[in-house]
């Protein structure tokens, strides 16, 4: 149940561009993410759309069902804001509460510029915006009036007030959004996540795009513990905030490494891996109706990030490879991880699957050629599909 | 009746719920979380999971959690950690009016380090002065503590307003709130209070003793008390009580889960103390405070005739257990400034005795208690 005198939280989306079913779609997706959002925090919260405006109604805790959907994409601006009936006398102390609470975030002894910003949505409403800004601004109490003076081009303090058919809302202040698409509007990838500081990222890129992320990984029991699995396991977690529904599937390697290691000349050791893992990812996809296999990869980042080795793994599956920090220097995606959330697990030291039999120098310049003959000696098709076939699927919550 | 104890503020007994989850971690689930094997995972991911309940309780996400032994613990760690996180902003620290030892004496070993500790007041009604609190502000004020529910009273102070005072004030700020008393009383939030950290103790909510934790806001990261492993991510060195922290997750849990019905049966409880109280000549129920209300659970009583410390032995006779002010100020022997502050007098001020509910509190209970009360009253006057 919904008190109607509690503050809501408004949801601005942008992408106005958008038309038709699109947009509809859009809207739709954006309602049933924002729910499953609340869903632990505030499972009775009423969510819905009016106007071009996400509205939701929290039974408990705004700030912090605030603060959530600020983690979903598809939301450029939110604010919380009081409701009040949509007649001027009446939205007249309300905006007044809000700006005696807005005001104390400002220190004394020095006027506030302050203005009053409404939007009408109803046009039967009897006064015009302009109208009623000044209706709120001229009728301030004296101890309101004393700490702000109007200023309607550089304001500090905007009291906003949307006015609607029934109930109105004023609020004081905007939250960023995350942007982005709604998760689920644009379809399926396969993120490849390893424990390290720039998949988590990249599979916050793809869902901040629309994409719904679905979690591989690769383990190499028993050369690495399970203490790996937990990693990537509370990584999913932090990532799982992101978008309504996450899954993580986790795949053994080390059979693969093994014979790999006993066929193939050492330094194509990492590039071989990685050309499996494309094929299993590839597998993953097919099942999964996913359209692409995303990875962390930024162009030399490391040495085995060439673009030759870069063709090379991508060369194994079928799908095309998307690779959003493609771009990124090693600056710019830790200061990701760290707004994500993400980066203070990534640094926990645990061992992972690439550690196994690394070789010392890993080739540089992978030639086709050469991957091609050490793969003849291999099952490539078998090792493949045990791999896939003993793979686990974690249902991960945030 | 058998005994009654109504001292739920200085502790509670443990949920059974809690006491069940631990007794594998005392068992055979001995593994050290920081182990890279089976044994260490699983009780590693016993952490994990009690982390999640402790997250929930305090509107903090999991990785923002950090485990500590117990509440005093946890606000040393908030006051001098945080303290010296900030200093490079500043060196002026404000204390709440009648914040625990734990928090009032950590604060006052950051003078030795050249910090600057000012207190904040009482108004005449007993709530926080805020007005006094806006002009103690300043740019380089660096740590704001304030508890939430006062421990003798109940009284709930207004954080959320506090804390937009801090934000428009002292920018680099951060605001400690010790949630020790007001856990399983009430809603807790970091996001809704506007603080930085948050401390609470396990025990106080029917958890077991010797755990507790501090959930911080996303980014804040105090400096670390203690060094060592690395455990808590740097911020808590020692290999964690696990059975403890399983403890204080299904506690912080029950917290949560069973907030509604808890503050509809403690409201109930002091309801039916006050009414029955009349029952005891010149007794009253003392409740300061302001505009933001007071937790149930714990209720202060003003009574005539000798000192508390008569009432209390007097009632332990017959099998009550109540407190004078609260355990912490007993063992100092100190007057509560809570009470000087809301204009008693000395005497006056040491007749004041501890009420506080549990869970567990039944209305046979409180009626039993109001009768002892009024028997001991009788007695003393003779």
């Amino acid at each position: 149940m919904s008190d109607a005198s509690l503050p809501v939280v408004l949801g601005r989306y942008g992408e106005l561009w958008l038309k038709g079913k699109n947009r509809i779609d859009f809207e739709r997706v954006l309602v049933a993410n924002a729910r499953v959002a609340l869903a632990e925090l505030d499972p009775e919260a009423s969510v819905e759309r009016e106007h071009g405006l996400l509205v939701v109604r929290p039974t408990r805790r705004v700030h912090d069902v605030a603060r959530r959907l600020q983690d979903v994409f598809g939301l450029v601006s939110l604010s919380i804001a009081r409701p009040a009936p949509s007649e001027p006398d009446a939205l007249v102390p309300v905006a007044h509460a809000v700006l005696r609470e807005a005001l104390d975030e400002h220190p004394l002894g020095r006027a506030v510029r302050f203005r009053v910003s409404t939007k009408r949505a109803e046009k039967r409403f009897p006064l015009t915006s302009p109208e009623l800004d000044r209706y709120v601004a001229e009728r301030l109490p004296a101890e309101l009036a004393a700490r702000v003076e109007v200023d309607l081009t550089e304001p500090e303090l905007e009291l906003g007030i949307h006015v609607r058919t029934r109930t109105s809302y004023v609020f004081a202040a905007r939250l960023a959004g995350a942007g982005g698409l709604p998760v689920g509007t644009v379809g399926r990838g396969i993120v490849l996540l390893s424990g390290g500081i720039d998949s988590p990222v990249a599979a916050w890129m793809t869902m901040k795009r629309g994409c719904e992320a679905v979690l591989l990984s690769f383990h190499s029991r028993p050369w690495v513990g399970e203490g790996f699995e937990r990693k990537v396991e509370r990584l999913a977690r932090s990532l799982a905030r992101f978008q309504p529904r996450t899954r993580l599937v986790l795949a053994p390697l080390a059979e693969i490494q093994l014979a790999i290691r006993d066929s193939a000349p050492a330094p194509y050791r990492t590039v071989l891996y990685r050309r499996m893992m494309q094929r299993i990812a590839c597998r993953l996809a097919r099942e999964e109706r996913a359209g692409a296999v995303v990875t962390g990869e930024s162009l030399g980042q490391v040495a085995s990030q060439t673009l030759e080795n870069l063709a090379r793994i991508e060369e194994a599956g079928e799908l095309p490879v998307l690779r959003p920090l493609i771009g990124f220097d090693k600056t710019e995606t830790i200061a990701l991880a760290r707004r994500i959330g993400t980066f203070e697990l990534s640094i926990e030291n645990e061992p992972d699957c690439c550690t196994v039999f690394q070789p010392e120098r890993p080739i540089i310049r992978g030639r086709a050629a050469d991957c091609e003959a050490a793969e003849a000696r291999l099952d490539v098709e078998a090792l493949v599909t045990a791999a896939f076939e003993a793979r686990r699927t974690l249902a991960i919550t945030p | 009746m058998g005994p009654i104890y109504l001292d739920h503020a200085a502790t509670t007994p443990l949920a059974p719920e809690a006491r069940a989850a631990m007794a594998p971690f005392l068992t055979e689930e001995f593994g050290n979380p920081s182990s890279r094997h089976a044994v260490g995972v699983r009780a590693a991911r016993a952490l994990e999971e009690a982390r999640r309940h402790v997250a929930r309780l305090t509107g903090a996400t999991p990785d923002d959690v950090v485990f500590t032994s117990g509440g005093t613990e946890a606000n040393n760690l908030a006051v001098l950690g945080l303290a010296r996180a900030q200093a490079r902003h500043g060196r002026h620290v404000l204390v709440g009016p009648t914040e625990h030892p734990c928090v009032r004496d950590a604060a006052r070993a950051l003078v030795e380090e050249g910090f600057e500790v000012e207190t904040l007041s009482l108004d005449a009604r007993g709530g926080l002065d805020l007005e006094q609190a806006r002009a103690r502000l300043r740019a380089d004020t660096v740590l704001v503590a304030q508890m939430l529910v006062n421990n003798e009273f109940g009284t709930i102070y207004p954080l959320a307003r506090l804390a937009r005072l801090v934000r428009a004030s002292a920018p680099h700020a951060r605001l400690h709130v010790d949630a020790v008393q007001a856990a399983g009383k009430l809603e807790l939030s970091l996001g809704e209070l506007g603080a930085h950290s948050l401390a609470v103790s396990a025990h106080k909510f029917r958890g077991p003793k010797g755990a507790g934790a501090l959930a911080l806001a996303p980014g804040v990261r105090p400096r670390p008390l203690l060094f060592g492993g690395a455990q808590e991510r740097g911020l808590r060195s020692g290999t964690e009580n696990v059975a403890g922290i399983v403890g204080l997750g299904v506690a912080a849990e029950l917290a949560e889960r069973g907030l509604a019905r808890a503050q509809a049966h403690f409201a109930e409880r002091r309801a039916q103390l006050r009414a029955a109280l009349a029952r005891v000549e010149g007794a009253e129920l003392l409740e300061p405070g302001g505009s933001e209300g007071v937790a149930p659970a714990i209720c202060s009583l003003l009574l005539p005739g000798p000192p508390a410390e008569a009432w209390q032995h007097h009632l332990e006779a017959r099998e009550l257990y109540v407190s004078v002010g609260s355990a912490c100020q007993a063992k100092k022997g100190g007057v509560s400034p809570a009470l000087l502050a809301l204009g008693l007098d000395e005497r006056r001020a040491k007749s004041v005795l501890r009420l506080s509910f549990g869970r567990e509190t039944s209305a046979a209970e409180v009626d039993a208690a109001v009768d002892a009360l009024g028997a001991v009253a009788r007695e003393l006057r003779a």
